[in-house]
């Protein structure tokens, strides 16, 4: 039987430690002399107890009007609880992951020697579901973007604040919130970069949170991923559900570029694509896709994408200077890919074997020194599957088929398609 | 069976006083009003009848309307709205909006406040399609009845999302007046958020507000109102105006006796709860 895919990863920048996440586990690896074991395990008990019926009962009572939207599997929701959204602080000392189950941000110690190498220091529930977290530069501070609009900040080290004694949001959009950076020029000043549903990405100082500094303007369609790469503080990529991935200059606010993707995604695009029956034209061709992710290389000047239930990741040359895209590779993988991730130049890909029944849960995508180009490591994938295979004997596999897998396919959700004419 | 609206059915009057104002407003809506082109039909237009365009109360500003905007500011084309300010030589506005009515429900304060304020542009903002209709009618009406003195040139509505599409209208600074007349109050706690101030929209009408610029509140609803005022006083970017301004300026008195809520409110002598705060200068960015 397959297992359940990976929902997300993210690997220190060495790439000794992995940490990937199985429905409500994040499992720890760790990489000695070129063979993976199994470093920690965690599991969200708060799942166990608030079964997932309760769990969508829950998001019923508090919310009233928005019922509809957690009975059907609509707008981005929650419908099968995850873990989500795992970062590490800039010293990489600390794990920091999102909870569905109480909508809290958890922050996990790192002890590197300990053979169970997660210990949860810090559990803070939030009103909303957090949806995009970032952290700042003092290794301290987390901005949580959520699901209605709102940023909140927390401090890895504070206290934990009781339901009602949250601090006021620091912005907000009126729309959901998709993701969020927090950026510094190069002159020192700091600054929260949020994206949403609408079409907007929107710039505030940081901490003076207050002062809008700037929006970018130029999507058309609904943002579902951003990024800044390390190797240049003022450029910005976003994509979502828009044909294209666009550049930015976000410190002048200029858009420097676009890649369309549309024509070389089509070879990719499956009956899954099509749109829901009620978005259907009569000859019922009408297909919607959507990037779910884009991520940027540490040192090389490329990004990576993937749209929403494809087999690829496509790879983008960057010109430093004047941000302009080009097509560098297209990497083919046997399933879909669902999430996708990146340290050191090597792209962190998991996939869904169920879309294929057979093949690796994770693909690493390295970067050949001598030629530059990005391969499949092989090798690496090989002796990874097995400590793999040998942690997810010990999980529970109950309940992986199609239907609990719907989350992993959500981003397409997020496409307006103007319900409200009045 | 259901039956339905009266707006949809065929026979109603309604919708056939829908229908007619439609075609009209289809041919007037962007085209020059002027002399000579009033001068061609003969008769005044009847000002609009509000009891035709009826609809549902409360809006919500959550959900994904179909609406129109602009996807920024530098695309938007204001020529439509008010050709009179718009130069044919330099193809460009001799003018940009500087007064916005958030809400503005019937129109009522931009009719009062284009006299007063002549070289400036003024924009109402309103979500609701029919009330748009009507506001937009209504200007088609006043402009084509004061086409010799080129009455009502500088007022228009936009049917929009004011919580969500304003900084894809307007550019940083570009505003000197908003005013915000009698909110619809979302009384429930869980629609705290819904309500149209907040401290987090209060940054972005921060940042469409010009430095010295001004907000303008009022409501009947006494909750509303402390509402209002402690998020406007929270906000590191607003400062209260005091009442003896409030006296003498122009732009309060018309607010009280304007709009239709107001006006409405004055029949039932109920109170009218006014608060004005000023853009203060951004501070230094740390
Ligand atoms: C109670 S009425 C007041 C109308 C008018 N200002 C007056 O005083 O007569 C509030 C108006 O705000 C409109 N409105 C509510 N939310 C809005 C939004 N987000 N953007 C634009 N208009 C909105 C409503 O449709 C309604 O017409």
């Amino acid at each position: 039987m397959s297992s359940y895919p990976l929902q997300c990863s993210v690997s220190n920048s060495d790439g000794t430690l992995l940490f990937l996440v199985v429905k409500s586990t994040i499992l720890a690896f760790k990489q000695q002399k070129g063979e993976f074991e199994q470093a920690g395990r965690w599991t969200d008990t708060l799942f166990e107890t608030d079964s997932q019926q309760d769990g969508v009962k829950k998001l019923k009572s508090n919310k009233g009007e928005a019922v509809k939207k957690a009975d059907s599997p609509a707008v981005g929701s929650a419908f099968s609880l995850q873990i989500r959204n795992l970062t590490l602080t800039p010293d990489e000392s600390k794990l920091i992951a999102c909870a569905d189950s109480d909508k809290s941000v958890l922050v996990f110690e790192i002890d590197y020697n300990n053979p169970e190498c997660l210990k949860l220091v810090k559990r803070q529930p939030f009103p909303k579901r957090p949806n995009a977290i970032a952290i700042g530069d003092d290794g301290d501070t987390i901005a949580i973007a959520d699901k209605f609009g709102d940023v909140h900040q927390m401090s890895i080290s504070g206290q934990v604040l009781a339901s009602g004694e949250e601090s006021q949001p620091i912005l907000g959009h009126v729309s959901m919130l998709t993701d969020i950076i927090m950026a510094k020029d190069s002159a020192g000043h700091r600054f929260v970069i949020t994206s949403d549903r609408d079409e907007h990405i929107k710039i505030s100082h940081y901490p003076q949170c207050f002062i809008v500094d700037k929006w970018l303007f130029g999507h058309k369609q609904f943002i579902s991923s951003m990024c800044c790469p390390s190797w240049n503080s003022s450029l910005l990529f976003s994509a979502g559900g828009d044909d294209s991935i666009y550049a930015w200059d976000w410190k002048k606010g200029t858009q420097l570029s676009q890649f369309n993707y549309s024509g070389l995604i089509k070879p990719y695009l499956t009956n899954a694509h099509l749109a829901a029956e009620r978005f259907q034209n009569d000859e019922k061709d009408v297909i919607e896709y959507a990037v779910s992710k884009v991520v940027s290389s540490s040192n090389a000047h490329c990004v990576a994408f993937f749209v929403e239930a494809t087999k690829c990741i496509v790879l983008l040359d960057v010109c430093p200077e004047t941000g302009s895209l080009t097509l560098m590779e297209i990497i083919e993988f046997p399933s879909n890919v669902v999430s996708l991730s990146e340290a050191n130049d090597e792209f962190i890909v998991t996939l869904d074997t169920h879309s294929s029944g057979n093949g690796r849960l994770v693909e690493f995508v390295t970067r050949e020194a001598d030629t530059g180009l990005f391969k499949v490591n092989i090798p690496k994938c090989q002796t990874f599957e097995k400590a793999l295979a040998a942690a997810l004997k010990n999980e529970n596999q109950v309940g992986s088929n199609a239907t609990d897998l719907y989350p992993l396919y959500n981003t397409i959700s997020l496409k307006k398609h103007g319900e409200h004419y009045s | 069976m259901k039956t339905k609206p009266l707006s949809q059915d065929p026979g109603s009057k309604r919708y056939a006083y829908r229908v007619n104002k439609e075609e009209n407003r289809k041919e007037l809506k962007h085209v020059k009003i002027d002399e000579n082109s009033v001068a061609q039909k003969n008769g005044k237009l009847d000002l609009p009848k509000k009891k035709f365009y009826r609809q549902r109360a409360h809006s919500n500003p959550f959900s994904d309307h179909q609406l129109d905007y602009p996807a920024s500011p530098d695309e938007m084309d204001w020529s439509k709205l008010y050709p009179h300010f718009y130069d044919q030589e330099t193809g460009k506005m001799a003018k940009q909006v500087t007064i916005a009515d958030i809400g503005c429900g019937f129109g009522g304060l931009m009719v009062d406040l284009s006299p007063e304020f002549p070289d400036e542009l003024i924009l109402g903002m309103e979500i609701r399609v029919q009330v748009t209709n009507y506001v937009e009618d209504r200007i088609i009406a006043l402009r084509s009845n004061h086409a010799k003195e080129e009455g009502y040139q500088n007022i228009n509505v936009l049917r929009g999302n004011a919580m969500k599409f304003l900084p894809n209208f307007f550019h940083k600074g570009q505003l000197s007046k908003m005013f915000f007349c009698f909110p619809d109050p979302h009384f429930k706690q869980r629609k705290h958020k819904a309500r149209i101030i907040t401290n987090t929209l209060l940054s972005e009408y921060a940042y469409v507000l010009k430095e010295g610029g001004v907000v303008y509140t009022i409501t009947d609803v006494e909750d509303l109102h402390h509402w209002m005022v402690k998020h406007l006083e929270e906000h590191p970017l607003f400062e209260r105006l005091s009442e003896s301004w409030e006296n003498e300026d122009k732009c309060v008195s018309i607010m009280r006796n304007a709009t239709e809520e107001g006006k409405k409110v004055e029949r039932k002598r109920g109170d009218k709860f006014v608060a004005c705060f000023r853009r203060v200068q951004t501070p230094e960015i740390i």
